[in-house]
C-alpha cells in the first residue's frame, strides 16, 4: 500500500516550480495580507475575503487533526512487506460523512477549502497545475481506499 | 472637479460612471517608476485597461478602471491583480504591489493623494528593490516518510499505534480517545521535527538570498514557508541551491518554489 503523497515523490526528487503565473492558492495569502498599504486610499467592499483569509491560516491543533493524523498512522504498511492491513476501512466507518471529508489525506487541508470558497477552476490557465493535483490525490486516495 | 482622460488611456466602458461623465474610480494595483513600459496586452480587473497615472515626480501609479457595479472579492479579481504585477515582474520592471483592494475616487486623486505626498519615500523603496525579486519556499513533510521516522523515534507512539490496530472494530468507540491521543503525540512530535527542519531548510537557502521573511505553516505537515528577495543576477544560483536541498530532502520533504513574484513581503507596512 503506497500513500498518495509518497506516489507523488517517488522517483528523483526534483523541487516543484510554481512561475510566477503560480496557481492562486500559492500567493492569495500575499495578495490579500502584504503589499503596501497607504492610509490615504479607500479599501473598496470586499466580498467575503476575511472569512477566507481566516480559513487559510489555521494551523489546527485540534481533535479532527489528530484523527487524521491517527489514521494515516493507522494506513502505514507498518511490516513493509504489505500482508500489514491496518484497518482503514474501519476507520472510515467511524466517520460520519462530514467528518469523513475532513480526514481526508492530511495533506489537503487549507488549499482545498480554499479551491472550494473560490469555486474551482475559473478556466484561467494559470491555475491549471494546482487543480490537477488534488485530483490526482483524490484519485490515488481512492484507489487505496479500495484495497 | 474635472476627469482626466489622457489620450490613449482607458476609455469609459458601458455603464461606467465616465459614460455620464462624472469620475471614473481607479484600482490601484503598485507603483513603478515613472515612464515605465507597461505589457502589453495584460488586462486588469475585468480585462479592463492598464495605465499608468503620473505626477512628474518619480514614481508612477498602475492603474485601471474599477468596476462600479459590483463589490470586489472574486476569485478573477484576485487572479487579475496578481497577474498585472507579475506581468511587470516578468519584464523585469521594479514594482511595489499594493494590497488587494487599494481604490481612489479618480486618476486626479490617485495624482493628489497617492502620489505627490509619497513619491519620494516609494521612490527610496523602488531603489531598494531594483532588480530584486521575491521566491517564496513552501516545504511540506512526505506524510508516509515521517510518520514512519516518528514510530522508529518514539517508542510510546509506536507501541500506541501498534495496540489501536489490534482493536476489533466492533468496539472501535472505546479507544476513540487513544486515536485521539495517538494523533496529538504525531502531532506533537511534527512540531519538533518541523522546527529542526524548517532551520536546516532555511539556512541553506538564505545565505543566497538579500532577505527572508519567514511565515507560520498554514497546516501541521508543513515544514516551511519563507519569502525570499533575491536578486535576479543571483536567481539561477538561488534556485540550484534550493534544487540541492530538494534532492537532499526529497525523500521525506516536498519542496516547492513560486515565483518570481512582486515583492509583497519586503515592501513597508504602511
Amino acid at each position: 500500500m503506497t500513500g498518495p503523497i509518497a506516489q507523488q515523490t517517488s522517483g528523483t526528487s526534483t523541487v516543484q516550480r510554481g512561475g510566477s503565473g503560480s496557481s492562486l492558492a500559492d500567493v492569495v495569502d500575499l495578495i490579500l495580507e502584504k503589499g503596501l498599504v497607504i492610509d490615504i486610499y479607500a479599501r473598496v467592499s470586499l466580498v467575503g475575503i476575511e472569512i477566507l483569509t481566516v480559513d487559510v491560516r489555521i494551523v489546527v491543533a485540534s481533535v479532527d487533526t489528530y484523527l487524521r493524523f491517527a489514521e494515516a498512522c493507522n494506513r502505514l504498511d507498518i511490516s513493509h512487506d504489505g500482508t500489514s492491513q491496518g484497518l482503514p476501512q474501519f476507520v472510515e466507518g467511524m466517520q460520519e460523512s462530514g467528518a469523513k471529508k475532513k480526514t481526508r489525506g492530511a495533506l489537503e487541508g487549507a488549499q482545498e477549502r480554499l479551491k472550494e470558497t473560490f469555486g474551482g477552476d475559473s478556466g484561467d490557465s494559470d491555475d491549471s497545475e494546482d487543480d490537477k493535483q488534488p485530483a490526482r490525490r483524490r484519485s490515488s486516495r481512492k484507489k487505496e481506499d479500495e484495497e | 472637479m474635472t476627469t482626466p482622460q489622457p489620450p490613449g488611456g482607458p476609455g469609459p466602458g458601458p455603464g461606467d460612471p465616465a459614460a455620464q461623465g462624472g469620475p471614473v474610480p481607479q484600482y490601484v494595483y503598485g507603483v513603478t517608476r515613472k515612464g515605465t513600459a507597461l505589457p502589453q496586452d495584460v488586462g486588469g480587473l475585468d480585462d479592463r485597461p492598464v495605465s499608468l497615472v503620473q505626477d512628474g515626480g518619480v514614481c508612477a501609479a498602475i492603474v485601471s478602471d474599477l468596476p462600479a457595479d459590483r463589490p470586489l472579492g472574486d476569485r478573477a479579481d484576485l487572479v487579475a491583480h496578481q497577474r498585472v504585477l507579475n506581468a511587470l515582474v516578468d519584464a523585469g520592471t521594479v514594482v511595489l504591489p499594493f494590497r488587494f483592494g487599494a481604490a481612489l475616487a479618480d486618476r486626479a486623486a490617485v495624482e493628489k493623494e497617492l502620489l505627490a505626498g509619497n513619491s519620494e519615500r516609494l521612490g527610496q523603496v523602488l531603489d531598494q528593490l531594483e532588480g530584486r525579486v521575491e521566491l517564496r519556499l513552501k516545504a511540506t513533510y512526505v506524510q508516509e516518510t515521517v510518520l514512519r521516522e516518528i514510530m522508529d523515534a518514539e517508542p510510546e507512539i509506536a507501541a500506541l499505534s501498534q495496540r489501536l490496530r489490534e482493536v476489533p472494530p466492533d468496539i472501535a468507540d472505546a479507544v476513540y480517545y487513544d486515536r485521539v491521543r495517538l494523533g496529538e503525540l504525531i502531532a506533537q512530535s511534527l512540531e519538533r521535527l518541523r522546527e529542526s527542519d524548517g532551520q536546516v531548510l532555511l539556512d541553506g537557502a538564505a545565505p543566497l538570498a538579500e532577505a527572508f521573511a519567514r511565515k507560520s505553516p498554514a497546516r501541521e505537515e508543513d515544514v516551511l514557508d519563507v519569502s525570499f528577495l533575491v536578486r535576479a543576477d543571483r536567481r539561477a544560483e538561488f534556485e540550484q541551491t534550493v534544487d540541492k536541498l530538494g534532492q537532499a530532502h526529497g525523500d521525506r520533504i516536498r519542496l516547492r518554489l513560486i515565483g518570481p513574484l512582486a515583492p509583497y513581503d519586503f515592501v513597508p507596512e504602511a
